[in-house]
């Protein structure tokens, strides 16, 4: 039996009386697409932004890889494999595509990032990173225009460029599509799908057939709790589920 | 070709100091004029690198000047010891303005190194024995530039000591440059464009704050001795909040981002204060209705407006197409 690779147990996250994530215990298997899917106001995003150190747990404790994480900040998380992307693109729009994209391989070596006296240039791990990622994302022909001019499609794929790029362990992906056109679902399916390879993929997703198609595993959440968690074909099959997205879901994508 | 674009900007610096005695009559005002420009430096690396607004500026030029006087009138240390300690501390202090200061982000940060900078305004008032308090610390002595009591440089007369401060100021600007366009510097940029982004890729963006806070503090006070050496006083107004403002003032009118941008901002700033204020004693509501015109219509300053006449006069080669014409003017 693989042990976890992220191992998160009774998370609770409570703002004021407000309890957004209610005690979730979440195993997420190497090399596996886990995905965490639940109606609106569920509490997925709050369980990312806990997960990866944007805002402190109240309780319990997570695990990356045999290392206890729960309570370092965000950015030191990065260094023990943990890294994400976010719903709403948050890229450098003022930088270029290839430094957005430099910048965030040399986060996994932020000590050389405070040399004041060596150019960027002279640090070749980050750059061959980014060549390799600017190919993978089909970003080339673009690696020299500010992230902020890209279009939709494109700045999304950059999106997770940036989580891919520090060489994580594991890679949590707060709705990659959002937003996205048709024609372009198709590719970041594919893209999310074959990241499992190098890395462990946590997805939120609103797009069920993504969702279906590519999870190893799916946890659904429900008012800050786990309601059911199995394969997908299971959580498809699941009368509670059902119950809890009939009406509360209005997204028009969801099947 | 590509040495010379490389060290563009210190060509600019240098051309600078050779054409300030062309252009002034007075040394001491062509000195005021690079000494500016080197507080501006500091402060450009804050809101142009960095993104941090500081109101704390004079704190630290008003340190430079008080230790480099303190340090010349009672040890009688030699000037470049002066100028070191003066940076020294005025990175020590930036250092500790910074720690306190980027606890908060935005309005917050800028209340709390305003707030700062009253604080060390009266202590500095306030400790008349030490600082002179409202006379200012005086009689502050020039010493010549000297090695094993060799003259190197000496500093008697204005224009000779604008000789040195323009070494000065040639050598910090290269160093500043080099530094802004490190793997630090470009990490700064990124702070100042998505601090959430940065952090989530694995920054510390408080250290790398704390770092660009250090070496502005540090640039600042050179600027406050280089200053308290040329008039020979370290006067209240150096620590005053007028400080900070007009350094803010210079900074923006140059242009955020480049580092030259800040050498316009300063040299306008000087300048036009000392020959508008012989015309007209109000001239310095001249100066808001340029920050007013910068602020609304080139929010790039100076620099950004120079940048563009020189992109309008370049594509002469360009065919004269009308269409091509129209289709630049709506996008």
């Amino acid at each position: 039996m693989t042990v976890a690779i992220l191992e998160a147990v009774n998370i609770v996250k409570r703002y004021g009386k407000f309890i957004a994530v209610n005690g979730i215990t979440l195993s997420v298997m190497p090399h596996t697409v886990h995905s965490v899917i639940g109606p609106n106001g569920a509490g997925k995003t709050t369980l990312f932004h806990a997960l990866t150190g944007a805002v402190p747990i109240n309780e319990g404790s997570i695990t990356v890889d045999g290392v206890v994480v729960s309570h370092l900040p965000g950015y030191k998380r990065v260094l023990k494999g943990l890294t994400r992307s976010f719903q709403v693109t948050s890229l450098f729009p003022n930088l270029s595509v290839h430094e957005n994209l430099r910048l965030a391989a040399q986060g996994r070596n932020p000590v050389q990032a405070l040399h004041l006296w060596r150019s960027a240039e002279s640090l070749t791990a980050a750059g061959e990173t980014v060549d390799i990622l600017l190919k993978r994302l089909n970003l080339s022909a673009v690696a020299t225009r500010a992230a902020g001019e890209l279009s939709h499609g494109q700045q999304r794929r950059l999106e997770v460029g940036m989580a891919m790029a520090g060489q994580p362990k594991v890679i949590l992906l707060d709705e990659p599509t959002s937003g996205m056109g048709i024609e372009d679902i198709g590719d970041m399916k594919r893209l999310i799908h074959d990241l499992r390879e190098e890395h462990t993929v946590v997805l939120i997703e609103h797009n069920m057939d993504i969702v279906m198609d590519i999870s190893d595993t799916v946890t659904v959440m429900q008012l800050g709790q786990v309601l059911v968690e199995g394969k997908p074909d299971e959580i498809r099959n699941d009368e509670r589920v059902r119950r809890a997205y009939l009406g509360s879901m209005t997204d028009g994508d969801s099947a | 070709m590509n040495l010379l674009t490389h060290y563009r900007y210190t060509l600019l610096a240098i051309a600078t100091v050779l054409l300030l005695p062309v252009m002034l009559s007075s040394g001491s005002l062509a000195t005021e004029v690079l000494i500016f420009a080197l507080a501006s430096l500091g402060c450009n690396l804050l809101l142009g690198y960095t993104g941090l607004m500081s109101f704390g500026q004079g704190i630290f030029l008003g340190l430079g000047s008080y230790t480099a006087g303190l340090s010349l009138l009672h040890m009688r240390v030699p000037l470049l010891v002066a100028l070191l300690a003066a940076m020294v501390v005025g990175a020590v202090a930036a250092a500790a303005v910074g720690w306190l200061s980027i606890r908060r982000r935005g309005i917050y940060f800028a209340l709390l190194t305003l707030a700062l900078g009253q604080m060390f305004y009266f202590l500095a008032y306030t400790l008349k024995d030490i600082t002179g308090g409202d006379n200012g610390l005086l009689n502050i002595p020039r010493p010549q530039l000297s090695v094993f009591n060799t003259t190197l440089l000496p500093t008697a007369t204005q224009w000779q000591y604008y000789g040195f401060v323009a070494l000065v100021f040639v050598v910090a600007f290269t160093l500043i440059q080099r530094v802004a366009d490190s793997v630090l510097g470009r990490t700064l940029l990124a702070i100042r464009d998505n601090e959430t982004r940065a952090a989530a890729i694995g920054y510390n963006v408080k250290l790398f704050k704390l770092i660009a806070f250090t070496i502005s503090g540090a640039i600042t006070g050179l600027a406050g001795a280089l200053y308290a050496i040329l008039i020979g006083v370290a006067p209240l107004s150096s620590i005053e909040y007028q400080a900070s403002e007009s350094i803010l003032i210079m900074t923006v009118i140059g242009g955020t981002g480049n580092l030259f941008a800040s050498v316009l901002g300063a040299g306008l700033y000087v300048l036009a204060g000392d020959w508008l204020s012989t015309l007209w004693p109000r001239w310095l509501m001249l100066l808001g209705i340029l920050l007013i015109v910068v602020s609304l219509y080139m929010q790039k300053g100076l620099w950004g407006l120079g940048a563009q006449l020189i992109d309008r006069l370049k594509p002469r080669r360009a065919p004269r197409d009308p269409s091509a014409v129209k289709r630049k003017q709506n996008p």
